[in-house]
């Protein structure tokens, strides 16, 4: 099976790195933790962040279509008719947004 | 003064099962309770009791194998297997949530539009925040290997900062994830839509505080000495839960983020 020579260094280094009891095992993770892991999640930070920004922030107009906001039986908090993470920008009730919306 | 002939744990007389198994039936009759009477007394008594049975049948635990010697390697294999045994039937926990989602999905009835995800649903952009929630429990599952690694070559205090730093990744999962739950244009009663995401996604977020948690108590117990070089299967046990924790998300990521968009 062809791969390419990075590959192939990464996975002698895996395979050495991942038996226990032998000098060197740890500091492999180490440094794929603060190589690879670490910078991985540091871009997906940025590329949300950007992803985020470049959003518009207008809710879709409120359509009652009756396979959505479904309220068979009132949640046993507050008034019943909010759900747990209830966010009044972004979720309308059966009525339709709450208050005066955006 | 009297000594075992054989290698296995004959364990004391406890009542932390009993105490659990109360908990147990407060909690669940006490959820009842409040569902349809508005009381939380009954639920709230019962939680008090499973978390103090958890804190002490464990602590008991950490007694009798870190402190008494009772863990020798045969004890030590049958706890390998209970642990083993423990995450499958938790692995069988998701594929029911799974199905639920595919049966669904698959087959969208009219009542929905006919399509998945259903008319009028605004699902979350898979790229964005649930992509970085996939870089995180990669990274901690690169950090927590690191940490056993550091373990069995009795390196202290890289075990205590790789676990920490699991820890950490583990914490800012939960965080990004709760921001999610409350940005989400769709509620948990937007349709099976609704259902199968915060049922499924729910349920796994439980289990990365769980898994979080468990991986915190072994962080107190390196910091504590209680790990040895050869002997440490609370870390393993954490470590086997926190990557199976990590897969059911892959899975979750696949299904419901990506291929459910």
């Amino acid at each position: 099976m062809a791969m390419s020579s990075t590959a192939m260094v990464a996975r002698r280094a895996l395979t050495a790195a991942s038996q226990g009891g032998h000098e060197g095992g740890a500091r492999t993770w180490k440094i794929l933790s603060f190589v690879l892991a670490l910078p991985g999640v540091g871009v997906c930070m940025a590329n949300a962040y950007l992803k985020m920004q470049a959003h518009s922030h207008d809710t879709p107009e409120f359509v009652p279509y009756p396979h959505l906001q479904i309220r068979t039986k009132p949640w046993p908090w507050g008034d019943g008719n909010h759900s747990l993470f209830h966010n009044p920008h972004t979720n309308a009730l059966p009525t339709g947004y709450e208050g005066p919306h955006h | 003064m009297a000594h075992q002939a054989h290698a296995y744990h004959m364990v004391d007389p406890s009542p932390w099962p009993l105490t659990g198994a109360v908990g147990a039936l407060l909690l669940t009759s006490g959820l009842a309770i409040w569902f349809h009477f508005h009381s939380i007394t009954l639920m709230t008594l019962g939680l008090m009791l499973l978390f103090l049975t958890m804190y002490q049948w464990w602590r008991d635990i950490i007694r009798e194998g870190t402190f008494q010697g009772h863990h020798t390697p045969p004890v030590q294999k049958g706890l390998r297997y209970g642990m083993i045994l423990f995450i499958t039937s938790e692995v069988f926990f998701f594929l029911g949530f799974f199905w639920a989602f595919y049966h669904s999905s698959l087959a969208p009835t009219p009542e929905l539009g006919g399509c998945w995800p259903p008319t009028g649903v605004t699902t979350l952009d898979p790229f964005e925040v649930p992509l970085l929630n996939t870089a995180v429990l990669l990274a901690s599952g690169v950090t927590v290997t690191w940490a056993h690694h550091s373990l069995m070559e009795n390196n202290r205090k890289q075990a205590i900062q790789s676990l920490t730093l699991t820890i950490l990744l583990g914490l800012y999962f939960t965080t990004l994830q709760a921001t999610e739950y409350y940005e989400a244009p769709f509620t948990i009663a937007d349709g099976v839509y609704g259902s199968t995401f915060f049922v499924a996604t729910g349920f796994h977020g439980l289990h990365v505080i769980i898994g979080s948690s468990f991986l915190a108590i072994c962080l107190l117990r390196q910091i504590q000495y209680h790990f040895t070089s050869e002997h440490h299967f609370g870390f393993e046990a954490a470590a086997w839960y926190w990557h199976f924790v990590d897969v059911v998300w892959l899975f979750l990521y696949v299904s419901i983020y990506w291929w459910g968009s």
